[in-house]
């Protein structure tokens, strides 16, 4: 079964057409990526999700249910993280864990906020209130409130924006070692990197999906530059960015002890990315 | 209902760590009530002290528990966390008793430090079941003042939108509530104005008090308009405190 699926799915403010017919399937199990330039309607179509919208037409379910009427059964299967840190400034990190995990009815409960807490790397600073966190280390809270009631499938709304590089890399081990319990995660991002981390990407364009693939084959829509240098003298081409046609282009030089040197420069993700958006954006 | 006291635990938890909310809910009353005092001393109406100090006393009470409250909930909105407690399973009724039970704690407080504050400040002396009976009314208004943060929460996207309310809603009641002017010497359309404020049933019951010697039997009319007001927004709230 899939975890997400949408079909059809539109939502207007006012004149705005956030969502203009998204359909969706999100696997079990996943890390699905969700990039697209701002006010591309990622956060609309995540709050559609969660059940904290109601669209104007389409089909949701997320696991097999509806989040607008049968939120009840769906709120302890899932776990939200907002765009904005969504903390009180006054609480401490376990204060807030506390909140969110006696709203779950969690059991255990003090013992599970520790694990949560180490989970996030909060330990060391648990009691002090958020209002004195960095904006890193208020994340890693709205992560921990998200993660409490151990869900089975995670919205995360730009986790990592303002995560400094580090803390990034760490933010996305967590992701992977969620996703290895079986969890599905479903994060937006802005940085093409995080794209690649994902095990499948959807792009979206104003209100709509332009493309959806995993990053590899995202990857080979692009363009490689191709430099050979062979016994003395440089040669350049352009190719398609697969391993295929890397091959290719390689035997047509017959592999030969003459070859001192190849360069190869495949276009990043975000170039092809923005190739795709450009393209769309030609064809409207 | 268990969910309405996790809430409330967490609101309760939130005021004891702003020190300065605290501070100036308990002590700026003082400083209001220390300025009356000046004020009623200079005017040499000693007989009539009591007659304005004490429904003053409901009057702070009643509007700064609206106006945090409102206010602590429009944060709630804009900043993401009512949107996200509702996610993570609250019901807008147990969010609303939450408060209500979170506000019930500082308000019992404020009711009964402003009060203590207020006798001391004027020497003002009372026997204990008008003093009871004065407690219980500023708490019921307490509360009402409450639910009527809340609901009036509602209407607002942005702090900015409650602070309107002061001039136009919280000022005009003060004349209309008969807590500076006698109900009788206003006009019949400001007494109409005046019924629909909570304050007017909190200063009818409070005058009947200080008179001396009058139980719940003379109040109790007041006191069951209040907890119907109280009621009644609670379920007006419920249906307005949108979700998202
Ligand atoms: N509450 C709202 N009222 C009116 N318009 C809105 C509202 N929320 C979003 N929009 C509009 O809907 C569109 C999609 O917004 P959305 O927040 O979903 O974009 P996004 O992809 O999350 O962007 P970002 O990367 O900047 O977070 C935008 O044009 C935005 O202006
Ligand atoms: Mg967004």
């Amino acid at each position: 079964m899939n975890a997400v699926e949408v079909s059809g799915l539109r939502k207007s403010y006012g004149k705005i057409q956030a969502l203009q017919g998204v359909d969706l399937r999100v696997p079990a199990g996943a890390i699905y990526g969700l990039v697209g330039p701002n006010g591309a309607g990622k956060t609309t179509l995540i709050k559609a999700l969660v059940g904290a919208l109601r669209p104007d037409a389409g089909e949701v379910r997320v696991l097999g249910l509806d989040p607008l009427k049968e939120k009840w059964a769906l709120r302890r299967q899932i776990g939200y993280m907002p765009q904005s840190y969504a903390l009180y400034e006054d609480l401490s990190a376990r204060d807030h864990l506390t909140f969110y995990g006696q709203g779950q009815n969690v059991a255990d409960l003090p013992r599970k906020v520790g694990e949560i807490l180490a989970f996030t790397e909060l330990s060391e600073r648990a009691d002090d209130p958020v209002r004195t966190f960095s904006g890193g280390m208020k994340k890693r809270v709205s992560l921990a409130c998200a993660l409490i009631h151990d869900p089975r499938i995670l919205f995360l709304d730009e986790p990592t924006a303002a995560v400094d590089p580090h803390l990034r890399r760490r933010s996305w081990q967590l992701f992977r070692t969620l996703a290895g319990r079986g969890i599905t995660l479903l994060i937006s991002t802005h940085l093409m990197e995080e794209a690649l981390l994902c095990d499948q990407v959807t792009i979206m364009r104003q209100g709509q999906i332009v493309a959806m693939d995993t990053p590899e084959r995202l990857m080979e829509r692009g363009r490689s530059q191709l430099w050979v240098h062979q016994n003395g003298a440089a040669q350049q081409q352009v190719i398609p960015s697969t391993p295929a046609a890397l091959a290719t282009a390689l035997h047509a030089y017959g592999l030969a002890a003459g070859i001192d040197a190849v360069h190869v420069r495949a276009e990043s993700l975000e170039e092809i990315v923005l190739g795709i958006i450009q393209e769309q954006e030609a064809q409207s | 209902m268990r969910h309405v006291f996790i809430v409330g635990k967490r609101v309760i938890t939130q005021l004891r760590h702003d020190k300065r909310l605290l501070a100036i809910s308990l002590v700026g009353p003082l400083l209001i009530m220390y300025f009356l005092k000046i004020f009623l001393d200079g005017l040499n109406v000693a007989a009539l002290t009591a007659r304005y100090v004490i429904p003053f006393t409901a009057f702070i009470v009643h509007f700064l528990a609206f106006l945090l409250c409102a206010i602590v909930l429009v944060q709630e909105r804009t900043g993401g966390t009512m949107e996200r407690m509702f996610i993570a399973g609250f019901r807008r009724s147990e969010v609303i008793g939450g408060y209500i039970v979170g506000y019930f704690g500082l308000a019992t407080l404020q009711a009964a430090v402003v009060l203590t504050e207020t006798l001391w400040l004027f020497q003002l002396d009372y026997e204990a079941a008008t003093l009871f009976n004065l407690f219980l009314v500023f708490w019921i208004l307490a509360v009402v003042s409450v639910l009527l943060g809340i609901f009036i929460s509602t209407f607002a996207r942005r702090e900015a939108h409650i602070f309107p309310f002061i001039p136009l809603v919280i000022l005009p009641e003060m004349f209309l509530s008969g807590m500076l002017v006698d109900g009788d010497k206003l006009p019949v359309w400001g007494q109409w104005l005046g019924r629909l404020s909570p304050l007017h049933y909190a200063n009818n019951a409070v005058q009947e008090l200080i008179k001396g010697g009058v139980g719940l039997e003379t109040i109790g009319r007041d006191l069951v308009i209040l907890a119907a007001y109280a009621v009644v927004l609670l379920l007006v709230a419920s249906r307005t405190l949108a979700e998202a």
